[in-house]
């Protein structure tokens, strides 16, 4: 690649992720510029996905650290943990950080990421209410456990469940307490997450689902949450877990957002050289087919390498984000991507379940094109799938084996050979050089 | 730059015999025997595997090494890394925390959960301590190559030439 000299300032905030991304990024093709990191944590860069398992105890506090301690310096660049943002002046390209100090930028990221959605019901405020987005949080609830008896989760979805698992991994009694009608009502339809249910109870977790907390009980500290049917369950430590919301604070009103900042196809949002990656961005969502937030690691991570190759001068076009998730429970892995609960007409659903042997699959079509699909157990081949969709590839030929426990790479050989131009990775063309079919 | 190599396969050539699957297990066995690798416990793992295309056309595919590997975007602990020199993908064992994203976006559907082995991503190495891969050493009808894209296609295409009759619709 050929490096010109340049004499940039990129300004990136945020530390994780996208962030992360981003420098690794522009580095590669800019080594002369100045990269400015500002983060309000005051730790080096971790990995929030990882907090429930440090919190399940599974894991030493180092498996949080995801980039090494020299870090900043093999990167060249300057760091300022600790330190908020306090505003931004998009016209003049300046920030305002703590302490009154300024700094002016020619290109700058957003990767602000986002919030744990707190739940404003009586008692909330009380000694024992935690989220579990930050450090901090994980820490916080670790240092309570040891006068913790009893738990209630509020919220069935993925934070919820995974913080739900680590506690009682630890010895706590859980109670999660859901408002949908189903768990995991976002990422999985509700077959699926009836599996998942019966394998959580199973293994000790209750659940209540339709019902909310009207209410947090106990003096200065918690000690149980009154329902909104009347019922009172004793705990002294609650978790929420009502999803997140992208912190948008530092540029409101300056640049074009709804759930997330609106970013196009170079990354870049509404104002020139202001970028946008990772959970605090809104990107358009290839299989929702519509702007869409997706707080998924490997978006964070994908936007922020493209985003920073585009601020470096690159001209890379972002393929468009998706939603997709794993999980693991007691050994039970489930996966979904895309469309799970379709709505509307045009959609197929090809189901295959295996009660006992608590194997089910479904993959939803649309006009001929993957859009979505949830694995549980069997899940090695979710990748496979997830991909045929993304590229949008025209599944008609192998339609009746999709969803069979046999399918696998083999069987899209030979649609690589017919629609040769929809596989964009080199390595597709690698499997299929020798194979010359009779047709 | 040089090319990185990686395993190629001739379909052409494959008769589905699972010498290789067998091979990458052994060679991932404590005590690299066959025999004594069956009695291991945690069990030895293949890292490779023969998919059929159609009947009687199959071949043997493991971990791609891909240019852009979508497991190293998605790995959420960091534990994935490409080698810039080798074009190797590789996984730390010691920081996979068994999340399965790589999973969940590998295109090939080759990774595999190590349930019976801490809970950990399992994959293709290209053999670390071999100079070739066991699968391909193994391979009885030499399906199997461990080259570069450049040197697989310029073999290829001269064995088309000298077999040309046996591609002949």
């Amino acid at each position: 690649m050929p490096t010109h000299i340049k004499n940039n300032i990129y300004a990136i905030i945020g530390n994780s992720a996208a962030g992360l991304a981003a420098i690794e990024s522009i580095r590669r093709v800019d080594q002369s510029s100045r990269i400015v990191n500002i983060s309000n944590q005051p730790q080096r860069p971790y990995s929030r996905c990882l907090l429930s398992y440090y919190l399940a105890g599974q894991y030493d506090k180092d498996i949080l650290w995801i980039r090494p301690e020299d870090y900043y310096k093999k990167y060249d660049t300057e760091v300022l943990l600790n330190t908020a943002v306090t505003g931004a002046d998009i016209k003049n390209k300046t920030l305002e950080i703590s302490g009154k100090k300024k700094i002016s930028f020619d290109k700058l990221l957003i990767a602000t990421g986002a919030s744990a959605k707190f739940l404003n019901i009586k008692g909330a405020d009380k000694k024992g209410v935690f989220v579990l987005r930050t450090l901090e949080d994980a820490d916080g609830i670790l240092r309570m456990l040891p006068n913790v008896k009893n738990a209630c989760i509020l919220g069935g979805g993925l934070i919820g469940l995974r913080a739900a698992y680590a506690l009682k991994r630890r010895g706590v009694a859980v109670h999660v307490i859901v408002k949908s009608e189903h768990i995991f009502s976002q990422m999985l339809d509700a077959e699926a997450a009836d599996i998942m249910r019966q394998h959580l109870e199973v293994n000790g977790i209750e659940i209540s689902t339709g019902l909310e907390a009207a209410e947090i009980s106990g003096k200065d500290s918690v000690d149980g949450v009154i329902l909104d049917d009347g019922n009172r369950l004793d705990c002294q430590l609650i978790i929420i877990g009502k999803g997140v919301a992208a912190n948008l604070g530092i540029v409101k009103g300056q640049v074009k957002a709804d759930m997330g900042i609106l970013a196009d196809e170079r990354l870049e949002t509404d104002r020139k050289d202001i970028y946008a990656a990772g959970d605090a961005a809104q990107a358009y969502d290839v299989l929702e087919e519509k702007n869409n937030v997706n707080q998924i690691w490997p978006a964070a991570i994908r936007q922020g390498k493209i985003a920073g190759l585009n601020m470096a001068g690159e001209e890379i076009k972002y393929e468009g984000s998706y939603g997709t998730n794993s999980l693991d429970f007691f050994d039970l892995a489930v996966m979904s991507f895309g469309v799970v609960k379709p709505k509307g007409g045009g959609f197929e659903e090809l189901i295959a379940l295996d009660a006992k042997r608590r194997l089910y699959r479904k993959i939803v079509v649309k006009g001929e094109r993957i859009v979505g699909g949830v694995l549980i157990n069997d899940v090695e081949r979710h990748g496979i799938l997830l991909h045929l969709a993304l590229q949008k590839i025209d599944i008609s030929d192998i339609k009746d084996i999709l969803a069979d426990e046999y399918f696998d790479f083999g069987k899209v050989i030979p649609l690589i050979k017919r629609q040769t131009n929809l596989f964009i990775r080199p390595e597709y063309k690698d499997t299929c050089v020798t194979y010359s079919p009779l047709y | 730059m040089v090319q990185s190599k990686k395993i190629f396969c001739d379909i052409t050539r494959c008769i589905a015999c699972r010498t290789c699957e067998i091979a990458c297990a052994v060679e991932h066995s404590i005590t690299k025997d066959l025999f004594l690798g069956m009695l291991e416990r945690p069990r030895p793992k293949k890292r490779a595997f023969v998919f059929f295309l159609e009947r009687d056309v199959s071949r043997s595919t493991a971990c791609q090494h891909c240019e852009e590997p979508p497991c190293m975007e998605a790995c959420m602990s960091g534990c994935i890394s490409k080698d810039e020199k080798t074009g190797k993908v590789d996984i730390d064992r010691s920081r996979c925390v068994g999340c399965w994203m790589c999973i969940m976006v590998c295109p090939f559907g080759i990774i595999s959960r190590d349930i019976t082995d801490k809970n950990k991503a399992l994959k293709c190495d290209l053999c670390p301590d071999r100079e070739s891969p066991a699968c391909v050493d193994a391979c009885p009808t030499k399906t199997l190559a461990y080259e570069s894209r450049d040197e697989f296609l310029k073999r290829i295409k001269q064995a088309k030439k000298v077999y040309a009759h046996s591609h002949k619709k």
